[in-house]
Parts: structure tokens; C-alpha cells; sequence
């Protein structure tokens, strides 16, 4: 009885991480029209075995811009659309990617918008997803379909509760990005 | 008596046994066909490294066969992509099936030019080097070094600059296609769409061949679209796979429509089966021997040469009906001495006309001249020797067309005297004229296309969505050595980018885009070494990595700098597949590589790369749609000139003989020419290599006729003769007009118009005479 037991209480987590849909965080968090605030960013690089820490503010506007803001240590721009992104610095342009010559960027681009703006029917077509549901939290494990993307990004953490708290990019290289939102405003 | 029949026997017999000679050497010597355009260009204008360059490109497109599949169910046209490339794959006519994208394969591309980071930079890194922007090359590394996502192989240490990211995320494939789900997605496209690409194991113009991968394609395709899919596909298969079925489908409608007409004619007029038989003898021995010639003095026959060559020997059918109406009503002993003169100044007329394009400096219509020459006298002689015999027997029987032929042709107005006739050819003329004088003519390569238009818009649309490089208009670079050809593409790369910049070209690909020359890596070394010594510490402290990492950093340069991409490394890798047929030639003595363009070209941008190759030794404009285009031209009016001159020649002979009365055999033909080319220039917009080709056999046919009327005395069985050689070649050519093959067309019209024409206007510009039938 007792084993059985066990084994039921064993299970039941594993039964609610497995139901977790994309449909169920669509319920579950907003995709606001626009959003603005603070991000800290941490960067594992497993070649140093250190990671650089930097912060700044951004901003979204559904479906046609991210702007990126790194403050400190460097001050950089990065904004994507969803045909390109430029990178600039101190209002001069220093590297720009058009998606439309470039598949890779392509890839990345969709896979970032939709990561950032809780696109979850666009992130449905790229990865698979685990996770859980406490209350108004919810953390999810995105592991990608595709082999040629999982070379890239192995997996993809997210935490939230009706926005998005924090996304952990693990990359195939073994460094890992960190971010986190702060003072969110709708 | 006895003795002339024996020596006419044996002058027959000496001929058949010379044909039968004729066809063993011509069979002996191997019926070789060739059927490449370019075996038509004078040899001194096709270089055979250009020769080599175009077969090179061209076969790219020759065996491989390119399929997308589009859907609005991602899913479903994934799985479409799947099946159909196991159904291409297990059929053994298909090489191989490139659908998937193995991770494997991915990785080792993603990291095989890795060692070479420092020899082979971006492009856009290396002007910054160039010009000296250090530090904006590092500010990029920082820049991609906080971004939330970086994609590409980073290490502070191997690469602190992330050169190699650079170089990774420019470079793309020469196609418009990413990887999904392992699977070839088409970017750029809304609906999603997959790709596949077939390489054919054989010949595409094997019916076999066509057969077994189309058959696939099109199961494939009913299936898809009930799903509703769609299915588009590119590839010289599928154009002759249409080509193929056409000709069987023109040969089953027009071919038997005209076979059935002449027959039904030959037998209502003349009531025999044997006449209709021996009336194709001389054609036949005709074709026969000019094949058996042209192999001896060739090596090989040009399948235009066979097409038109036969076409030409069709005169030939003149002489064997001129000889079979006048026996009905002359004996076998005397009609070789009546008819000889005229059949004697016909085969002269028409030899001539071709013999003349021997003398043109095109391989092509030497070997056309040969072949006709050969076909026309052998037709010839066969009649001569071998028609009296074959009709000894026969009794004097007229013909009742004849007789027919004549009533009607009473009724007929005549032009002489008849001034109100005189004028309404006169008006046409002088309009006929004044639209010759300000035509053009419309040299295309479409001539030579025989797909139809869906099957061409259909190839254009992939081409687009994959920004397929052109096969037919390229940059060939020539050198002593392949990294000499490296070099002087590197040259040119400044002149190409400016011509991206301004919008005139889509792109370019050239092999120095992906293998640098050497001396071009030894040049992205230093630059690499600058860089790291001016900004690899100020960049270490302030990402405040220990002064070990920049000790590692350097010693890791040290040790990558010593390495250079060579051109055998690079054709091992990966990444080399797609670039590796823009190698023309890599041998000791030689090496030439092509650069590609994709998208339409413009006539600007031609005339710029036209001058870009002009500037540089080695380096020549290759646009094969032109060189196809002017060559065609060239050949129409080299056989124009010619044909002029041998007429002219033809007409003092004909002077001399017929004095005054000449006009009545030179103006039909020629009124009719210059009728029928104005007509032409109306109703086709331009005349072409085609045309003119036709136009000899009617003014063949056109001068036959008046000669063999005013020989005999325009008597009714010669009408009878020339108007039925007129309605056997307007049944044989003349529906080709009916065809949708451009070049059969163009011929067929021209026959057609031609020859209706030149009948008429002998009718009208006869003698008043009865005739040898009691009327």
C-alpha cells in the first residue's frame, strides 16, 4: 500500500508537468500591447568559467519592435523587427542582420520575438513543452524539435506568472544567458 | 536498240549499287547525331574553354530536377516532402534525393572552416580592417558578446573577436532555403514551402528516364493536390519530357493530317498505287545518301541539318512528279529527251542555291549545303536512271486532273495586258516593300524553345523563389593557376559590389567568396594581428577577464596564424559542395573558374560586365541567350547574301536561255518571296533564321515550276506536275504551320504563304496556249 502510495505521489507532479500546454500559458499570462522595463542580464561563458553581468531598460511593441538597452557596462541598442537587427551603438549603427538574406537570423529573430513577447503559438512550432503550474506561476522547459536549432539553443527556461519574470537561454556551447524583468509596465 | 536499253540497265544498276555503297560506308562510319548548338558556331569563335564552361553550367541544370511543395499545414507538407523523396529515392534513375539536413552534417559545416577564422574573414570585418576601424571590429564583439542571444560558436579565448561568428552568419547559401525540422524550408515565401532536389542517374531526354520520375511526381501531385497542395518543379526533365510528348502528339496530328492528304492526292489523280510508290523513291534514296554523305565528309550529322536538310531534299518530289505526269502522255523512250532540259535547269537552279552556302564561314550551313546538295542529286539521278525503267511497261494513259486542271485554269484571268490585274499586284507589292524596308528581325533564343508557356512559368517562379543563378550569362576568369584565378576575382570584386550597390545586380557568386586566394589570407593575417594587438587588452581589461585569458588568447592566434585554407583542403570540406562547380578547369597547365549572377540581367548591367571583361586580361562576358541569339542572326543573313548571289548567278543562266521570256519563271517565285516575307514581318513581328531557311524551299519549288513550264510548252500534264509538287509541299511542310514548336511553325508558314502565292502568280502570268490534252 505504502508502495503504491509512493509511487501515486511520485507520479502526480510528473502528470501535472506533463500537462502543461502552450494553450493553458496562453490562459495564464498576457501578451501586452506594450511593455516596458528594467532587465538584468547575466552571461555564462564556459570558457572563462565567469559570467558578465550587465543591465539596461527595453521596450516592446507587439509584433513590430524590441528595443534592447544596455546601459552598463556598455552602452549598446539592439532592435529588432521582424525584418532585421541592428545593432548601434552611441546612435551609429554597428552591425545590422536582415532576416531575409540571412535563414540563421531568421531563426533566431522568430525564435527571440516570441520568447520576449510570449508568443506561445510561434514558440509551439519551434520546441516542446514541460513544465508547471502553481497558482498564478508557472515555470517551462522549451527543448527545441528542430536538430539544426538545438545545435544553438539546447533549451530554453521561463518563469512567469501573468508576464514574463525571467528566461534562461542555455546554449549548446555550454554558456547560458540569464535574464530577469524588473519593474514591468504595461 | 537493244543496245541503248542495256546501257540504260546498266547505268541503273551502277547507281543502286553505288547507294547501297553510299549507306554501308554511311552506316560504317557510325551514325553519329549531334545536337549541341554551339557545334554550330565557327570554330574560331568558340574558344574550347568556353565550350567547356558552358557544357559545365549547363549540366547543373541538365540533372537536376528541383520540386517545392507548398501547403498551408506546415505538418502536411513536411510529410509530403518525406514520402515523395523515399518515392524519388528508390527509383534507380534517380541518383540521389537532397531533402534533409543531417545535424551531423550541419555541425561539421558549422565548424570545419573553424581552424581558418583568421585567414578567411568577412568580408565586411576585413574593410574595417582595412580602413583602419580597429576598434569598431571590437565594439562589435562586445555588442554581440551582451546581447541576449548571440547565435554562432563563441569563445573569449579562441576567439575573442568573434570573427568566425561573422563569417558564419554572412555566409549563406546560394539558395533561398533554411533549415527546418531537418527538413529544407523556402524563406522568403508566405505560404510555408519545402524543397527537394533530385539528381537524375541518366539522360533526361530518355523516355525511360522521364517516365519512371515523372510518374512519381505526378501520383505524388494528384495526392497533394486533393490535400490541397501544391507541387512546382524546375529542371531540363520536365522540358523534355513536354518537348517529347509534343512531337509524338504534332507527329499523331499534323504528321498523319498531311501523310493521309498526300496520299488521298496522289491516288485520286493518278489512280495507282504504283506511281504513289515510286513518286517517294527519290526522297527517299535522296535522304539516305545525303546522310551517308555528310557522315563521310562530317563525322557526324547536326540534328538541325537532318530537320531542315530533309526539308530542302523535298524539292526533289518536283522532279519525280514532273516525270510521272509526262509519261502518261509520252513514251518511255522519248520523255528522258523531253523533260531533261527542264529537269536539268531545276536541279542546276536549286543546287546552285545551296551549293552557295558552302561558301558561308558557318560549320552549320556547310554542312546543311553538303547535305542538301548530296539529297537533290541523288533524288535526281534516281529519277533519271531508274524512273524510265520503273515505268517501261506502262501504257499512255492522260490524266483526267490534267484535263481538269485545264478547264479551270481558262477561267483563270491572265496578267499580260490585263492592266487592272497588273495594278492590284502592283499596290500589295509596293506595301510589301515599304514594310520590308523598315522590318526587323527578331533573332531570339526563344526560337529554339519548345515547352510550353506553363511549364515556362512554372520554371521561372522556382528559379525566383530560390534565387537560382543563371546557367547562361556568366564572368569565365582564365589563368595559369586556379589561386591566379582567385586573385583576379578579388580584383573584380570591388566592380561587382558596386554594381550590387547601385542596384543593378541581385548578386554574384565566385569562388573567391568562399576560398581567398592565399595571398589574400596572408593579407587577412596581418590584419587579424593588428587587431589583436591594439585592441585585445584594452578589450580583456574591460570585460576584466585575468591577464591569463590574454596570454591564452595570443598564444591560441599564434598557434591558428600559421594556417592557410588551400584549395585541396577546402574541396574536401563540406561547405565546398555548392561551390565546386564554379571550377572550371584545375589542371597543370591551366585553370579557369566561372563567376555566377543571380537574377535577371538587364542590358545595362550586360553592357558593364561587357567592360568590366574588356578592362581584364583573362576575364570574359559570357551571355549564352546572346551568343544564341546573334548566331541565329548571323546565319540568317549569311543565307540571305548567299542565296541572293547564287540566284543572280541562276538568273543569266536562265537568261541566256529563255531571253525575254524569263520573267515568266523568275518574277512568280520572286513577287511571292517578297509578298510572303512582308506578310510575315506582320503577322510575326520580325523575321527570323527560320524563315529564310523555308523561303529557299519555295523559291526551289517556285523556280522548278516556271522552268519545267516553259520547257514543255506550259502543257496541262506540267501544270498538272507543278501544281500537285505545290499541294504535296504545302501538305508535307506547309501544316507545320499548324505547330506549336516555334521553329517548325515559323517554316511551316512561310511554306505555306510561299508556295499558295507562287502558284497563283504562275497562273495569272501563263502563257495562252491549250496544251497536249484535246480540250
Amino acid at each position: 500500500m505504502r508502495r503504491y502510495l509512493f509511487a501515486v505521489l511520485f507520479l502526480v507532479p510528473m502528470l501535472a508537468q506533463a500537462e502543461l500546454t502552450f494553450e493553458q500559458l496562453d490562459e495564464l499570462s498576457v501578451s501586452p500591447e506594450n511593455l516596458t522595463g528594467d532587465f538584468k542580464q547575466e552571461k555564462y561563458l564556459s570558457s572563462l568559467d565567469a559570467s558578465l553581468a550587465s543591465s539596461g531598460v527595453f521596450n516592446y511593441q507587439r509584433e513590430t519592435s524590441i528595443r534592447w538597452q544596455t546601459l552598463l557596462p556598455i552602452q549598446n541598442e539592439l532592435l529588432m523587427t521582424p525584418t532585421a537587427i541592428v545593432n548601434s551603438q552611441g546612435g551609429k549603427e554597428l552591425v545590422r542582420l536582415e532576416t531575409d538574406s540571412n535563414p540563421a537570423v531568421t531563426v533566431f529573430s522568430e525564435i527571440l520575438f516570441s520568447v520576449l513577447t510570449a508568443d506561445w503559438g510561434k514558440l509551439a512550432s519551434y520546441f516542446e513543452l514541460s513544465g508547471n503550474v502553481e497558482g498564478a506561476e508557472w515555470i517551462a522547459q522549451l527543448v527545441p524539435i528542430d536538430k539544426t536549432i538545438m545545435q544553438v539553443v539546447s533549451r530554453v527556461e521561463l518563469k512567469g506568472d501573468v508576464l514574463l519574470r525571467e528566461v534562461i537561454l542555455h546554449e549548446a556551447s555550454g554558456d547560458r544567458t540569464t535574464i530577469r524583468f524588473e519593474n514591468l509596465n504595461q | 536498240m537493244i543496245e541503248r536499253i542495256t546501257s540504260q540497265k546498266l547505268a541503273a544498276i551502277g547507281w543502286l549499287l553505288l547507294v547501297i555503297m553510299l549507306i554501308i560506308a554511311g552506316i560504317k562510319q557510325g551514325p553519329a547525331f549531334d545536337s549541341s548548338i554551339m557545334a554550330l558556331l565557327p570554330k574560331s569563335d568558340q574558344q574550347p574553354l568556353v565550350q567547356q564552361a558552358v557544357d559545365k553550367m549547363a549540366e547543373r541544370f541538365s540533372k537536376r530536377l528541383v520540386v517545392l511543395i507548398s501547403g498551408e499545414s506546415e505538418a502536411d507538407v513536411r510529410a509530403a516532402i518525406k514520402t515523395l523523396s523515399v518515392d524519388l529515392t528508390a527509383l534507380p534513375d534517380v541518383d540521389n534525393v537532397v531533402w534533409q539536413v543531417e545535424s551531423s552534417a550541419l555541425d561539421r559545416l558549422k565548424t570545419e572552416l573553424y581552424p581558418y577564422r583568421f585567414s578567411v574573414l568577412d568580408e565586411k570585418v576585413r574593410q574595417l580592417l582595412l580602413d583602419g576601424h580597429y576598434q569598431q571590429v571590437k565594439d562589435r564583439a562586445l555588442a554581440r558578446l551582451f546581447s541576449p542571444m548571440s547565435p554562432g560558436k563563441n569563445s573569449i579565448i579562441d576567439d575573442p573577436f568573434g570573427l568566425f561568428s561573422e563569417l558564419t552568419l554572412n555566409r549563406h547559401s546560394d539558395l533561398n532555403i533554411k533549415p527546418s525540422h531537418s527538413l529544407l524550408k523556402v524563406t522568403g515565401v508566405e505560404q510555408p514551402t519545402y524543397m527537394l532536389m533530385a539528381t537524375l542517374a541518366g539522360e533526361p531526354f530518355s523516355t525511360e528516364l522521364q517516365n519512371n520520375v515523372l510518374g512519381v511526381i505526378r501520383t505524388a501531385e494528384k495526392r497533394l493536390v486533393k490535400a490541397g497542395m501544391s507541387i512546382r518543379q524546375s529542371g531540363l526533365l520536365l522540358h523534355a519530357a513536354a518537348g517529347a510528348q509534343q512531337a509524338k502528339s504534332e507527329m499523331s496530328t499534323i504528321g498523319l493530317g498531311s501523310l493521309t492528304g498526300i496520299i488521298l492526292i496522289m491516288l485520286l489523280i493518278f489512280r495507282q498505287l504504283k506511281s504513289l510508290l515510286i513518286a517517294f523513291l527519290p526522297l527517299l534514296i535522296g535522304c539516305a545518301c545525303a546522310t551517308a554523305v555528310t557522315l563521310l565528309v562530317f563525322g557526324k550529322v547536326h540534328l538541325i541539318t537532318l530537320a531542315f536538310g530533309a526539308g530542302l531534299v523535298g524539292v526533289s518530289i518536283d522532279y519525280a512528279l514532273h516525270f510521272l505526269c509526262e509519261r502518261r502522255v509520252t513514251d518511255s523512250k522519248r520523255i528522258l529527251r523531253k523533260i531533261l532540259p527542264g529537269l536539268l535547269l531545276g536541279l542546276f537552279s536549286s543546287v546552285m542555291a545551296y551549293a552557295a552556302q558552302a561558301l558561308a564561314p558557318f560549320p552549320g550551313l556547310q554542312q546543311m549545303a553538303t547535305f542538301s546538295v548530296a539529297g537533290l542529286v541523288a533524288s535526281w539521278i534516281t529519277v533519271v536512271l531508274w524512273f524510265p525503267l520503273l515505268t517501261r511497261t506502262d501504257t499512255l494513259k492522260p490524266l483526267l486532273a490534267a484535263e481538269k486542271l485545264n478547264i479551270f485554269r481558262h477561267r483563270f484571268p491572265r496578267l499580260q495586258g490585263n492592266w487592272l490585274l497588273i495594278i492590284l499586284l502592283l499596290i500589295p507589292l509596293v506595301f510589301a516593300v515599304k514594310t520590308l524596308w523598315g522590318s526587323q528581325s527578331l533573332d531570339d533564343i526563344r526560337l529554339l524553345q519548345t515547352s510550353p508557356a506553363s511549364l515556362l512559368s512554372q520554371e521561372q517562379d522556382v528559379q525566383q523563389i530560390l534565387g537560382v543563378s543563371s546557367s547562361s550569362q556568366f564572368l569565365l576568369i582564365s589563368g595559369d593557376t586556379l589561386q591566379a584565378c582567385l586573385q583576379k576575382e578579388e580584383q573584380l570584386a570591388g566592380e561587382l559590389e558596386s554594381l550590387k550597390k547601385a542596384g543593378l545586380l541581385d548578386d554574384y557568386q565566385a569562388l573567391s567568396l568562399a576560398l581567398p586566394s592565399l595571398k589574400r589570407q596572408q593579407d587577412n593575417i596581418g590584419l587579424a594581428q593588428k587587431l589583436y594587438e591594439q585592441q585585445l587588452a584594452p578589450y580583456f581589461t574591460l570585460l576584466k577577464v585575468p591577464g591569463s585569458g590574454l596570454s591564452d588568447a595570443n598564444v591560441q592566434f599564434k598557434e591558428d596564424m600559421s594556417r592557410r585554407l588551400t584549395a585541396a583542403t577546402w574541396q574536401q570540406q563540406q561547405g565546398s559542395e555548392s561551390w565546386k562547380d564554379l571550377i572550371i578547369d584545375d589542371s597543370d597547365s591551366a585553370s579557369a573558374t566561372a563567376i555566377r549572377f543571380t537574377g535577371a540581367l538587364n542590358d545595362e548591367v550586360k553592357q558593364r560586365l561587357l567592360s568590366i571583361s574588356n578592362k581584364h586580361s583573362g576575364v570574359t562576358y559570357i551571355d549564352q541567350v546572346q551568343n544564341i541569339s546573334d548566331l541565329m542572326g548571323r546565319y540568317r543573313s549569311e543565307v540571305v547574301n548567299w542565296v541572293i548571289m547564287a540566284y543572280l548567278f541562276v538568273l543569266l543562266v536562265l537568261v541566256l536561255r529563255y531571253k525575254v521570256q524569263v520573267w515568266r519563271v523568275v518574277m512568280p517565285p520572286l513577287l511571292a518571296s517578297v509578298l510572303t516575307l512582308a506578310m510575315l514581318v506582320q503577322l510575326e513581328q520580325g523575321l527570323n533564321l527560320f524563315h529564310m531557311m523555308a523561303l529557299i524551299l519555295v523559291l526551289g519549288i517556285g523556280l522548278d515550276m516556271g522552268i519545267f513550264l516553259i520547257e514543255t510548252g506550259e502543257v496541262p500534264h506540267t501544270w498538272l506536275a507543278v501544281s500537285l509538287s505545290t499541294v504535296t509541299s504545302l501538305l508535307a511542310f506547309g501544316l507545320l504551320a499548324l505547330s506549336d514548336t516555334p521553329v517548325l511553325h515559323h517554316f511551316g508558314l512561310t511554306v505555306l504563304i510561299g508556295l499558295a502565292l507562287v502558284w497563283l502568280l504562275a497562273s495569272i502570268m501563263r502563257k495562252n496556249n491549250s496544251g497536249d490534252v484535246n480540250s
